[in-house]
């Protein structure tokens, strides 16, 4: 049984095809693979959410996916939330404008948890956001300033990608 | 933290699938959302030597609501089943009970039928099944059957499924008429496994409880059916004075282990605090719209 | 940078949106494992499983014969290659240790690293560690420092009789007369669980041999840069500038990597033996076991008290399970002493004793954490603060107005011989206690509650002893005695100003920090202000990042530094502008008369000094680059209240903060939102460590804590939303700055723990051990028995 297989991906609007390790997880590959290595792994166990990424619309922990699992799906990283301008997304610019981050670490997975929230949610409660984020481990924050900027797009029109 | 090897296939139909995983017998694993065991594949706890990926089996990706009953395929996620308005409305247990599960987005990839197949004792699914005497549907390349769900699960992360065996559904009967509901549940975090919790189904008839399911959460063993609370209840109002006495039927009937989370007598407790939680939502419930 | 302005609006005090987090928040930040080198390796660690035993014998046979592996090593192999980590003699009774990079002989902790594989991948090094088999001689552990320290326990190290690897006695003032007299004495018992500081992004390392000019160069996610070359030399036996240490984007720091430890050692004598690259990403299952844990403290405290509430006397005694090792740097001496030491905080104590211990034991080693010690130092004695009042029958916040060292008082020495000064003690309290309208809250608690939940407040002050300079020893006992830090600064040919410092941030935007303050300084905008830190190759020497100093000895330097270049700056501006120099001012990098006549841009000045320097006398054009040492000799206070209020719901335990109101002295505030997340942060870890955080060992010394199901942090429904205020006072030191990167956490610690305890107390309970954690709670309560 061959322990390695051909993938097609398309990440951050960019499509790959690559030969991966079975056993290769959907972080690794996107983070060693392809250098996206804005993903980050901080557990790899599901619990801290800082791998989080967007797949087909939908967040999911990187570190519990293998990459041949991703075969042709669309991926959504920090890197991609970028708009076609290059300008930042609204909500990195909410959190840069909102001292969100400290050390940055979990913010890649805070931000697609997030966004994908704010689609489905766009005018939430402060208990709401919270209850949203409590999957995303942050060790520096104490969250306030997260939960802020999150708000802070409340109301806002749903961002177009990821 | 990197998986050891394995062997890797990902079948379009199910039947494949089955011939796999009864070539690979015990060292075969089914891998649905994979939030339990990527986990351990990745902290090496399991090996197998195969892992059949079920994700591309489109016919197992199926949720029916029908008149009798609720079919749950091997690949609807927990956000497919809490977000399904027809579950909402019929089985509302299960909905509510899974906004409990984990978070968002290890809802958004682990499944019902991969939570019941893998029975972590402090899980909400397995014992949500007891509760809603529910049914497993296993299939193997020999065919299939279908496991009452107390039959089903036979201690703490064990199941009666058979090697080369998988859940391909599990199966809610439509709850009767004035059946009302409660769950409550006590984690140290939201989304954490519990340390307890309760899950109730009264059938309610002019105020009067005909029959009622009682089921705790996280005493070691998987599902804990508490039958002699049940036997309590039935036939009460649902009054305190019955909820006292079930939830104290439950803590002398519960065995619970122990963990970082908390005493064998810590948990005893706290199934019984539970109990009184979860029924006095579904009295509450009951003599609101009797409905619920 | 924004660089919209008003006409001589001073930066320090301002909000300034750090570009330092731009490309963290692009996903472009760099951490450790985001650096890969061709040719690179990967290496993974066999860790003991058993908490202590004999290496009877290790065969790694099977696991050099895998392919894609190119090495494994044992500690025997090791031995007389490198110099293990030995432990400083310290001037208190208690013995050494010596820790070997990979075990021989002993395993001492569930952890310890034995071997060390390097292969293609990470996988792979992996696979080999499965290979491997190590037959052990299990011996027996220890687990408990007070069974730890009795005559006849089992020996950790050989070296350190009764387990102690520090024991200290110490008295001032006349404690046994204090006592006599007291018209009351309150004892009480206090226990805080082992801590992990549980960074998001684990240590690891990558090792490169000849990169550049350098026989070493070694990325490391760590908070000392200069501190690990002068070890890395030292160990492995090569010149301090043969050694280039570079600090990465850093996933939290917290003092868990401001230890050293034996893996990236290793991987740094894997790499020059290969003369390829290594690289070691510490994963989550080694991070909790591998690297240093905190706390693990049992308090024994008694006060003598006057009748109106006035503490004449403390007396403590402290054990502090320290591991297996002591640790690195900071010795194991670090907890101990600190949490007997500053068991005082901000109080008048005339009288202190303590006897305090640090017991190795078969566990992980205790290093570094945010607060080291302080948090139940402070815990304890508000707590026992708490009993006095109500035996006393005087309000909680009346008795520690009674006992705060006044600023009428100041300078004032205590027990402890820390001489406090420019600190705002009682107007902390004084504001915390007004704006949680303190005296309603009671009034309310006092009401029965309808939601059956159980009320309780707490109030803490604390003191944070910040910015320590060279006067003041950061801790007796350590290897680590910090001198001055250095800032350069250069102004390039651009005109733009490049401040190079080696103080890391892990989020504290150090470098915003000093560009604010050089932006005032100098007059120069700060979208011309660019900076480079964290590497020892391009930045001057410094210390680094620990013990809330890094803000007041950078911006200190920097405002030294800057005051040179201005002066350079005006001399040759005042020939070149043909007028006198005290006409001239730097207005937004713009030189400039006073009545704006005149002007030259930086960066006119700049060409003129690089490029056509020959007009120029040389006297007057000495270059654009100053480099300044700072050391603010003493350290400064900084401090704070808080109040917090608690549901606690009686039938399971839970405990939920309903209310958070602090009240903090920090000094001159250079940036008032970074500040607000250093504080809010610390707070969080704070009811983190006060209500959920505990690593837990068997009596067999096996970790039940390994993963983050186990080991529960705060996530953003565990903390309330922090009311926070002000009342700074500016420190002696240059700029009038303190530091805020630990007290908070101090403060959240006591407060919590008092507003669990007033909860319990009212309704018959108490509460000694913490984290207060549903079961505790229940069982102070008396709803469980004792014994579960």
């Amino acid at each position: 049984m061959a322990r390695e297989k051909t993938i097609q991906v398309t990440v951050n609007g960019r499509a790959f095809e690559k030969t991966v390790s079975v056993r290769r997880s959907l972080a690794d590959f996107i983070r060693e693979d392809l250098h996206y290595t804005g993903t980050h792994l901080g557990c790899e166990h599901g619990v801290c959410g800082a791998c989080t990424v967007s797949m087909n619309g939908r967040s999911v922990r990187s570190c519990l996916t293998l990459a041949v699992q991703a075969d042709g799906a669309e991926i959504t990283t920090i890197e991609g939330l970028r708009n076609e301008d290059g300008t930042r997304h609204p909500i990195q610019q909410a959190f840069l404008e909102g001292f969100a981050l400290q050390c940055g670490y979990c913010t890649p997975g805070f931000l697609i948890t997030a966004i994908e929230f704010l689609e489905e949610n766009p005018d939430p409660t402060e208990a709401e956001v919270r209850e949203a984020l409590s999957g995303n481990l942050c060790r520096c924050s104490g969250y306030q300033a997260i939960v802020d900027a999150v708000m802070s797009m409340s109301g806002k029109p749903a961002p177009e990608n990821a | 933290m990197k998986p050891a090897w394995f062997d890797y296939h990902a079948p379009d139909n199910l039947e494949d699938a089955l011939v796999l995983l009864g070539d690979a017998g015990i060292d075969g694993r089914v891998l649905a959302g994979g939030q339990s065991l990527m986990p351990m594949l990745n902290m090496r706890i399991v090996t197998p030597s195969v892992l059949v990926d079920i994700n591309q089996i489109a016919s197992l990706n199926s949720l029916q609501a029908g008149p009798d009953e609720l079919r749950v395929g091997a690949l609807v996620r927990h956000a497919d089943l809490m977000r399904n308005p027809a579950v909402r409305e019929g089985w509302p247990l299960l909905a509510e009970a899974s906004n409990q599960i984990a978070h968002r987005t290890i809802r958004n990839r682990g499944t019902v039928c991969g939570s019941i197949a893998h029975n972590d004792p402090a899980a909400e699914h397995p014992s949500l099944l007891v509760t809603l005497d529910g049914t497993v549907v296993a299939a193997s390349a020999g065919g299939r059957r279908e496991i009452p769900a107390e039959d089903f699960f036979d201690g703490m992360m064990s199941t009666s499924l058979e090697p080369g065996e998988m859940v391909v559904e599990v199966r809610y009967p439509r709850p009767r008429k004035g059946a009302c509901f409660g769950f409550a549940e006590f984690a140290r975090r939201l989304g954490d496994f519990a340390i307890a919790g309760a899950a109730v189904m009264a059938t309610m008839n002019g105020g009067v409880c005909e029959q009622a399911r009682l089921t705790i959460i996280g005493m070691g063993d998987g599902p804990f059916r508490a039958r002699a609370a049940e036997t309590v209840l039935a036939g009460s109002t649902l009054d305190a004075v019955a909820i006292t006495a079930a939830a104290d039927e439950v803590r002398s009937a519960v065995d619970p282990g122990e963990d970082v989370h908390g005493s064998s007598s810590y948990r005893r407790h706290l199934a019984g605090v539970m109990t009184e939680r979860a029924l006095e939502q579904a009295m509450t419930r009951a003599r609101g719209d009797g409905n619920g | 940078m924004a660089d919209t302005r008003f006409v001589n609006q001073k930066m320090v005090g301002t909000s300034v949106v750090p570009d330092e987090a731009i490309p963290l928040v692009e996903g472009e930040g760099r951490f450790l494992n985001d650096i890969r080198l061709p040719g690179m390796y990967h290496a993974a660690f066999l860790r003991s499983q058993h908490a202590h035993a004999r290496i009877l014998s290790i065969d790694a046979g099977a696991a050099r014969q895998m392919p894609g592996v190119i090495q494994v090593m044992t500690g025997k192999e090791m031995l007389g290659k490198v110099d293990p980590f030995e432990s400083m003699p310290n001037r208190f009774s208690g013995g050494q240790s010596t820790q070997h990079w990979l075990a021989v002989e002993k395993v001492r902790f569930v952890g310890e690293a034995v071997c060390v594989v390097v292969a293609e991948d990470r996988a792979i090094a992996e696979d080999a560690i499965d290979l491997i088999e190590v037959e052990y001689d299990p011996l027996p552990a220890v687990t408990d420092p007070r069974l730890g320290e009795k005559d006849d326990a089992p020996l950790v190290h050989e070296t350190c009789p009764n387990n102690y690897l520090i024991k200290r006695d110490y008295e001032r003032g006349n404690v046994d007369e204090a006592f006599e007299k007291a018209h009351l004495v309150v004892k009480r018992a206090f226990s805080i669980g082992r801590k992990q500081a549980l960074c998001l992004e684990g240590r690891g390392c990558v090792a490169a041999y000849r990169e550049s000019a350098f026989t070493l160069t070694m990325w490391m996610s760590h908070q000392l840069p200069y501190v690990v070359r002068h070890y890395l030399a030292k160990h492995l036996r090569l010149g301090e500038h043969e050694v280039r240490v570079i600090a990465p984007h850093t996933g939290g720091g917290f003092g868990q990597k401001a230890s050293i430890y034996p893996e990236e050692f290793v991987c740094a004598h894997l790499a020059l033996g290969l003369r390829r690259p290594v690289k070691w990403v510490e994963d989550r299952l080694e991070n909790m076991v591998a690297s240093t844990h905190a706390r693990d403290q049992q308090i024994e405290l008694a006060a003598a008290v006057d009748d109106q509430g006035r503490i004449l006397a403390l007396d403590s005694n402290v054990w502090v399970d320290v591991g297996a090792y002591s640790t690195y740097l900071w010795s194991a001496g670090m907890e101990p002493l600190q949490t007997a030491g500053l068991m005082p905080g901000p109080y008048q104590i005339e009288a202190l004793r303590y006897v305090t211990r640090g017991v190795a034991t078969n566990k992980t080693p205790v290093g570094p954490y945010r607060a080291v010690g302080r948090p139940s130092a402070s815990a304890s004695l508000e707590l026992l603060i708490d009993d006095a009042a109500r035996r006393l029958d005087i309000d909680p916040v009346e008795m520690r107005l009674r006992n705060l060292i006044p600023g009428e008082k100041m300078p004032y020495r205590n027990a402890n011989n820390l001489v406090h000064d420019n600190v705002n003690y009682v107007p902390c309290l004084k504001l915390t206690a007004a704006k949680a309208e303190y005296d309603k809250l009671r009034a309310e608690q006092a009401q029965a509650s309808d939601n059956g939940k159980l009320r309780g407040i707490g109030v803490a002050c604390f003191a944070e002893l910040t910015g320590l300079g060279t006067s003041t020893a950061v801790g007796p006992g350590t290897l680590l005695q910090p001198g001055r830090d250095a800032v350069t600064l250069r102004l390039e040919t651009t005109g733009v100003l490049t401040i190079a410092a080696a103080l890391p941030s892990q989020g504290q935007r150090i470098m915003t920090a000093m560009t604010q303050v050089a932006a005032d300084e100098l007059g120069i905008k700060l979208s011309d202000i660019t900076g480079l830190t964290n590497d020892t190759a391009m930045a001057p020497y410094g210390f680094g990042t620990f013990a809330s100093r890094t803000a007041v000895f950078g911006s200190g330097a920097v405002i030294k530094a800057a005051r040179e270049l201005r002066r350079r700056i005006l001399a040759l501006a005042a020939h070149l502008m043909e007028v006198p120099e005290t006409d001239l001012t730097i207005v937004d990098s713009v030189v400039q008369t006073v009545d704006r006549a005149k002007t030259m841009t930086l960066r006119e000045m700049t060409d003129q000094s690089y490029f056509s320097a020959k007009h120029i006398p040389e006297d007057l054009n000495p270059g654009f680059e100053v480099t300044s040492f700072y050391d603010p000799k003493f350290g400064s206070f900084a401090a704070g209240a808080h109040t917090v209020v608690v549901d606690v719901d009686p039938q399971t335990g839970h405990v939920e903060i309903v209310r958070y109101v602090a009240a903090e002295d920090v000094g001159t505030i250079i940036n008032p939102a970074v500040v607000e997340g250093q504080i809010i942060g610390g707070i969080a870890q704070g009811i983190g460590e006060a209500l959920m955080e505990e690593l837990v060992y068997d009596a067999d010394g096996q970790p039940k804590t390994v993963t983050l199901a186990d080991y529960t942090i705060p996530s953003a429904l565990e903390i309330p939303t922090i009311e926070l205020h002000h009342a700074n006072t500016p420190s002696a030191a240059l700029g009038g700055f303190k530091g805020c990167g630990e007290g908070s956490i101090i403060g959240a610690v006591g407060a919590v723990a008092c507003a669990v305890a007033d909860a319990l107390n009212r309704n018959g309970g108490d509460i000694t051990a913490f984290p207060a954690t549903p079961e505790r709670v229940l069982t102070g309560l008396g709803v469980l028995p004792t014994d579960s």
